[in-house]
């Protein structure tokens, strides 16, 4: 028998867990394109020209395929640095779509009403101000979890609900609606927006398009920033090593003279403040002002499948990032070249975290043990709850707006 | 029960080899165990024991080698086939279900059936009678498993292994979670067992024991067997040497002590347990520079408490701690350690240890806000941590191939010298130190028995919390016996073994010899 080196086997079997949830959702995904009279080669073909721009076979614009895709990256690298991060400290923030939300209002109020302001000091204003709402409607979980022991699926999820409903009062004849009955809010001041990075010209034409439909904005710098501090703060700073050690064990961290309470609470603060800007950079970089798309968000569950599958690395994330960002992106060139639904999409992106849900949570459950005085709640029951909340939390919205 | 008695093999394992990626657990072992013995299979932590027994048991297929059961070649593939060949394994973390009642738990996966599909309790509480009666354990068929105390609970996995008709009990360190007591009511039991007929396989480290119960032994180290012995014919020396493979120092070399002025005061000190209950009931002593307090007395008595709350991990409810003259009482873990109180838990796993972490990020758990490791607190100086876990590496003699290995893969006395490693590398002014050689190997309780000296010898206060009696008697210079919450008495460090046993279950009487 051959004999593998052991960082070799170390990396591959941390690698079989979400290599292999991807492929399962994949052939899972063609069985039931096939099943239903499609043609699954022609399908993720259309997928893949939609995600990555290559092997198109309907005259898409490769550059503009890729743009797109990285439009879909940008939030969910700082919304799945929101979950991973609660992550190491044995939490479970299934809130980062309601953070996310809190984010995106706060920018979106701040750039409204402040929109005379210049960008250098508009600009920082939503970002800062999205960041702090974001760990607001965290620190709530955060601090319930450490004072009461209310469990943090429960109240995540909970206030996820305030989040989405809040942000359709807000539009929907609230405070920030535009005048003329629409369900948007008024745009944010200029200086509250993120530059494209590509000119935003009509007559400037790159790649075969005019350079003005290339929408990938600085956000994205923004977000590989927030995967860079979050694993830098991991594994270079004694905060990182505290979250963790109580992760691992509460009894070690306590022994180390490290507060659980107060680290509970700081990591729910930092993981909230990650989700504001996502939802921040959301507003300031593509869509400008809150709209009724925000009504059927996913980005926040879609994070936790990406911290899932990342396993909660730097690296995981942005690779995890690049996959559900491509889906999205692909599913309406697959629409319209194969003729298949872009909901595939979502059923292979809930393929994937069925599969995680299955081998994953057994191995957190040794690494990440209950948190607090709260009974302890099952990893199957949390993953139940984290997979309910994606497939009840979002599509009910889609019917009503 | 001696080897004239015992006749033919009834277990014969022949060249057994099993290597694992980077280490051989096994390399050519032969073990001959006769009918009827109590054969004692020693070796410290990693000397392959466990991996020969879970081949036996069928749970570790070798990669050679050929297992003979009374006399037949046997292929033991999984724990099934080991039954079917009437042997059985009880293993030092008890496989048991505590909600469950002994007969429930006896029965699991056996249980007699009534009308198709119903447990059937008195049938069932019947074989556990006749099962009980006919070895001596008594037992309670209709107690529940997780009252019951841990000598109990390891009856009830003996009962069960006997319940699947062995003859052949593998018992796996069966007295490493075991009162001094309820290790004697093993003994009792296993000397039963082979009147009866059994053939015992007895795992341990601890050499007292193994004399007492074995008719045979075998040593193992790094992988293969370096003795057979007959216990009638040697001695601890003997084996300790051929276990280690060297020559030990059983017994602790140390200078009469040289105490300095008082630098810890503890004063009418109460404090809580877990469940809210007071466990310290007015707790005073002095510890001097350079003495060693051992603290004797029957385990959950309070020594558990008072160390936590001395170590700031624990609050205290009323009295006074006294760190030369500053009051520490109120401190937390970080401000106890940061003024110079070093502690050593009980707990290695769960308390002095993150398992998922390196050696070197253990080596700073505790000091990583220390502007040794950090920079101001905000930035880890991952270079100093390295260079000083370079550095205790080498001087605790941690074993491991380098400072990145994760804590988890460490035998227990490589994860002990972590912690003695860390909470002396300091030179701290109070070293608590709470059993610092539970479950550790010979090589390693040497080695932290001279570290611990050594630290006195240096002017460290040391309070040594120990269940091991023997530890504390040659360790300590003074001896203060707690019982229910309290000194009852301190003693001169040559107090006899019996008067201190007398104290430590609240008889003799105390007097406060030796008090500072």
């Amino acid at each position: 028998m051959p004999r593998i080196p052991e960082p070799l086997r170390r990396l591959t079997r941390g690698l079989a867990v979400p290599v292999g949830s991807v492929l399962f959702a994949f052939v899972v995904g063609g069985l039931i394109v096939a099943g239903t009279g499609g043609d699954p080669v022609v399908a993720y073909q259309g997928l893949v020209c939609g995600g990555l721009g290559i092997l198109c076979s309907g005259g898409e614009n490769s550059a503009l395929q890729i743009s797109n895709t990285i439009i879909f990256v940008t939030p969910l690298l700082m919304a799945g640095v929101a979950v991973a991060l609660p992550f190491r400290a044995g939490l479970f923030n299934i809130g980062a779509e309601g953070q996310y939300l809190a984010g995106a209002v706060a920018c979106t109020a701040i750039g409204v009403k402040f929109s005379t302001l210049p960008a250098p000091i508009l600009l920082p204003m939503v970002l800062l101000g999205g960041m702090a709402a974001g760990a607001f409607w965290a620190g709530i979980a955060g601090v319930l979890k450490a004072t009461t022991g209310a469990h943090e699926v429960v109240t995540t999820i909970m206030l996820n609900y305030v989040a989405q409903w809040l942000v359709r009062y807000l539009i929907i004849g609230g405070p920030l609606q535009l005048q003329g009955g629409f369900s948007v809010s008024s745009p944010i001041g200029p200086g509250a927006q993120l530059a494209t990075i590509l000119p935003n010209d009509n007559h400037r034409i790159l790649f075969g398009l005019p350079s003005s439909v290339y929408r990938i904005h600085v956000g994205l710098f923004i977000a590989l920033a927030a995967v860079a501090v979050f694993a830098f703060l991991l594994w270079r700073t004694p905060l990182g090593y505290e979250i963790r050690a109580v992760g691992q064990s509460q009894r070690a961290a306590r022994y180390a003279g490290v507060s659980v309470r107060r680290t509970i609470i700081v990591t729910m603060l930092i993981a909230g403040a990650f989700a504001g800007l996502a939802g921040a950079v959301q507003i300031a970089g593509v869509d400008h002002n809150l709209t009724d798309i925000y009504f059927s968000d996913t980005t926040g569950f879609d994070a936790i499948a990406v911290a899932l599958l990342g396993l909660g690395s730097g690296v995981g994330i942005v690779l995890a990032s690049i996959l559900f960002g491509a889906l999205h992106a692909g599913g309406s060139v697959m629409q319209a070249d194969a003729g298949i639904s872009s909901s595939l999409v979502l059923v292979l992106q809930a393929l994937i975290l069925f599969s995680i849900g299955a081998n994953f949570l057994s191995a957190i459950k040794v690494r990440l043990p209950a948190i607090g005085r709260s009974p302890s709640t099952p990893p199957a029951a949390i993953a139940a709850a984290a997979t309910a909340t994606e497939a009840t939390g979002a599509p009910p919205e889609k019917d009503t707006s | 029960m001696s080897e004239q008695v015992s006749g033919a093999p009834a277990v014969e394992m022949r060249g057994i080899t099993k290597a694992w990626p980077g280490v051989i657990a096994n390399n050519g072992v032969d073990l001959t165990v006769r009918a009827g013995e109590v054969h004692a299979l020693v070796g410290e932590n990693g000397a392959g024991k466990s991996t020969l027994m879970n081949i036996l048991y069928g749970l570790i297929h070798p990669d050679a080698g050929e297992i003979l059961i009374n006399g037949t070649p046997a292929r033991i593939t999984g724990a099934r086939d080991a039954i079917a060949h009437g042997i059985g394994m009880v293993h030092q973390h008890f496989m048991l279900i505590p909600v469950f009642s002994v007969g429930e738990n006896v029965m699991l996966g056996r249980e007699p059936v009534t009308g198709g599909a119903f447990y059937d309790h008195a049938r069932a509480r019947k074989e556990i009678e006749a099962l009980t009666q006919r070895y001596g354990l008594a037992l309670d068929p209709d107690a529940r498993t997780g009252d019951l105390p841990v000598g109990l609970q390891q009856r009830v996995e003996i009962v069960k292994v006997l319940y699947r008709g062995a003859n052949i009990l593998i018992l796996d360190e069966p007295t490493g979670v075991l009162t001094p007591q309820e290790s004697i009511e093993l003994f009792g039991v296993l000397r039963d067992l082979v009147k009866a007929g059994k053939t015992i396989i007895f795992i341990s480290h601890k050499l007292r024991e193994v004399l007492e119960i074995s008719d045979r032994i075998t040593v193992m180290r790094r992988g293969k067997v370096v003795g057979h012995l007959t216990t009638k014919e040697t001695n601890e020396q003997e084996i300790a040497t051929l276990m280690v493979g060297r020559e030990v120092l059983l017994r602790v070399e140390k200078k009469p002590a040289e105490p300095g002025p008082v630098t810890f005061r503890v004063e009418n000190l109460t404090a809580s347990s877990d469940r809210g209950v007071p466990a310290l009931r007015g707790v005073s002593f002095e510890l001097r520079q350079g003495e060693i307090l051992g603290i004797a007395g029957v385990e959950g008595n309070g020594q558990s408490e008072l160390v936590e709350v001395l170590a700031g991990t624990r609050r205290a409810t009323g009295g006074r701690v006294l760190l030369g003259d500053r009051d520490v009482t109120a401190f937390d873990a970080r401000m106890e350690r940061d003024s110079g109180i070093a502690h050593i838990p009980e707990d290695r796993r769960g308390t002095g240890l993150v398992l998922a972490y390196s050696i070197a990020d253990n080596l700073v758990l505790g000091r990583q806000r220390t502007p040794a490791f950090s920079w101001h607190g905000m930035v880890l100086r991952i270079s100093a941590i390295k260079a000083w876990a370079k550095r205790l590496v080498k001087e605790f003699d941690i074993r491991a191939g380098n400072i990145d290995v994760l804590a988890r893969t460490l035998s227990g006395g490589n994860q002990q010298k972590i912690i003695v490693a860390r909470e002396m590398g300091n030179r701290p002014r109070v070293l608590l130190a709470a059993q610092p050689t539970r479950g550790v190997d010979i090589g390693a309780i040497e080695f932290i028995h001279r570290r611990l000296v050594a630290e006195r010898d240096e002017g460290t206060a040391v309070l040594l919390v120990s269940a091991e009696l023997e530890e504390i008697r040659s360790l300590s210079d003074r001896i203060a016996v707690f019982y229910e919450g309290r000194i009852v008495s301190i003693e001169p460090a040559d107090t006899p073994e019996e008067r201190l046993g007398l104290l430590m279950t609240g008889g003799g009487s105390g007097t406060r010899t030796g008090a500072a």
